[in-house]
């Protein structure tokens, strides 16, 4: 029994959701190809023509950033409270993986799908204006999904929350828009706010990629492990909140 | 016991101050259906769940195939498969070919595997013929059946069923019936379930077990059930009209109902005891009444339950 399996299921079963949900998918690739477009004509007619390339790709890799992090943030939390709506919840509990390790891979399935998207956007929109950022992809896609697993560890402790209180749509929105502000600060070296999650890695992508910061192995050890941190923490936060729920017989009710 | 599949112990769970689960203990063993009876609230739910780990318990011991539930509760699942929530139990935007290849791949099982048994359920299920439709457009008895198979699509040799048949249309509670029938027969599968419909029960289970309040009333198998419990109603149709001492002798035995007609009466006895009809016989007879007709009336699942819940103290 191979937890790969449950990746496989997990990226058949987004394949399922896109199909049948064809028109929704369809939607939301126009209006993030919109946004993309928007960014790009009206950072140019707000600032003239006089905008230069480097405060573009700062622009459109800031909204990558944030729009993976809401992704990723909402991920499991959101899950659990769509799971628990369906009355499949329990039958995700009577898998021999476990819970926490579908979750899991559900969350990171939608983060690499998420990434698809907006690459593909990305390119999209290069096309269509004729403006080449300038990105490595391969390194931001990297520091990214490494940052992303602490938002992931968020996302299972309100995903525990869900499991009591199934409704933290408020929660997870104000999170969502507090990591606008964070993702602005100065994280390196090291200050108190570079202890956040996904804050070191995004200010990593940010600078390295936009300003051609270079940084030392150690901070790309502490982004990893920051990362690794959350995420431990938010799987045990989880577990605790899941324990309270068998207690109290919440994992049927919505 | 030894031979036993599912050994329930001493279990007991509450809620704050409300006890769902009071002490219960019982076994479920290989090649059996055992039905769980009760009024709603009285814990039947909370004991399956209990057994399948989605609910902590305060105490008592639950082991499935000699485990333990507490320690071995993700190896207990590789061989049990359960329908809690019944039609809402899959996924209704996807097909039931999508849902069981889905649960079957968070069962670990192998692809060649998943084909050859998912065709095997559908046909059996009678659900080939919509295997690619979206779920959401089914009845609730063709939602039900696709749950049931994606709970059984890894051949588990326990299956437990809450409430299967509530809401089913007659025709579809006879085939999931006919085919749990079945399954239990050619395979052995032990499948403890929980029902408000006596006929369900009835016509699956080879024990019943009776629990009210989170506690067992009666655990027996359907035959010594009836034996037991069976209320003994006797219709007996006499010559003439029975004087006021007779009347008040046989009124001693169970509650009379007497129906005048112009020329004979019948009387329609509950006996409180059925061997109290050799008491009744010879009330008749020592009053020199002649019987010219006799009949019984046979109680059904739904009177035997209703009878064993009213004897309780509460």
């Amino acid at each position: 029994m191979s937890i790969l399996n449950v990746f496989i299921v997990e990226v058949r079963m987004l394949g399922w959701e896109l199909k049948r949900y064809l028109f929704n998918t369809g939607a939301m690739v126009v209006v993030m190809y919109i946004i993309f477009l928007g960014m790009f004509w009206g950072a140019k007619s707000i600032a003239g023509a006089g905008i230069n390339q480097s405060s573009l790709d700062s622009m459109v890799i800031g909204y990558v950033l944030w729009m993976s992090a809401m992704f990723s943030l909402q991920g499991t939390g959101s899950v659990v409270l769509s799971e628990s709506q369906r009355g499949t919840l329990e039958q995700i509990y009577l898998s021999p993986y476990g819970a926490d390790i579908i979750f899991f891979f559900k969350a990171v399935t939608n983060t690499l799908f998420n990434f698809v998207i907006l690459t593909l956007m990305l390119y999209l929109t290069m096309l269509t204006t004729g403006r080449v950022l300038s990105v490595n992809l391969l390194y931001f896609y990297l520091i990214l999904f490494v940052s992303v697993l602490s938002l992931n560890g968020i996302g299972f402790m309100l995903g525990g929350v869900g499991l009591i209180h199934k409704r933290i749509g408020a929660v997870n929105g104000i999170l969502s828009f507090g990591l606008i502000g964070l993702m602005l600060l100065r994280v390196y070296p090291l200050t108190s706010f570079s202890f956040l999650p996904f804050i070191a890695g995004a200010h990593t992508i940010n600078a390295h990629i936009v300003h051609g910061t270079s940084f030392p192995l150690w901070w790309y050890l502490f982004v990893i492990g920051n990362s690794l941190f959350y995420l431990f923490i938010g799987l045990a936060i989880f577990r605790l909140f899941e324990k309270k729920a068998k207690r109290l017989n919440k994992m049927g009710q919505y | 016991m030894n031979n036993s599949i599912i050994s329930v112990s001493n279990l007991i769970k509450s809620y704050k101050d409300i006890v769902a689960v009071d002490g219960i203990s019982f076994n479920a063993y290989k090649g059996e259906i055992l039905g769980i009876l009760g009024p709603n609230g009285s814990g039947k739910t909370t004991t399956l769940k209990s057994i399948l780990g989605l609910i902590l318990f305060d105490s008592g011991d639950i082991h499935v195939s000699g485990m333990d539930v507490k320690k071995d509760h993700l190896k207990i699942l590789r061989n049990t498969g359960a329908v809690l929530e019944g039609a809402r139990n899959i996924y209704w935007h996807l097909s039931p070919e999508e849902n069981l290849k889905y649960f079957a791949g968070l069962r670990g099982l192998s692809h060649s595997y998943i084909k050859e048994r998912m065709n095997t359920l559908l046909h059996e299920l009678e659900l080939a013929d919509v295997r690619k439709k979206e779920i959401r457009e089914f009845s609730k008895g063709m939602k039900q059946k696709v749950a049931l198979a994606c709970a059984f699509i890894h051949d588990p040799d326990i299956l437990l069923l809450d409430e299967p048949t509530l809401g089913l249309d007659v025709e579809i509670s006879r085939v999931m019936r006919n085919w749990l029938k079945e399954v239990v027969q050619k395979s052995g599968k032990s499948i403890l379930v929980t029902s408000h419909d006596m006929d369900f029960i009835e016509s699956v289970c080879d024990r019943v077990l009776i629990i009210k309040e989170g506690r067992i009333l009666s655990h027996e198998t359907l035959q010594s059930l009836k034996m037991k419990f069976s209320i003994k109603v006797f219709n007996l149709d006499i010559a003439t009209n029975p004087d006021q001492d007779s009347i008040r002798r046989i009124e001693e035995l169970g509650e009379l109902t007497v129906e005048n007609t112009d020329n004979s009466c019948r009387l329609i006895i509950l006996l409180k005891n059925a061997m109290l009809i050799y008491d009744l016989l010879e009330i008749l007879r020592s009053a020199n009444l002649e019987i010219t007709d006799f009949s019984t009336v046979e109680s059904d699942l739904e009177d035997i339950f209703l009878n064993v819940i009213k004897d309780e103290p509460e």
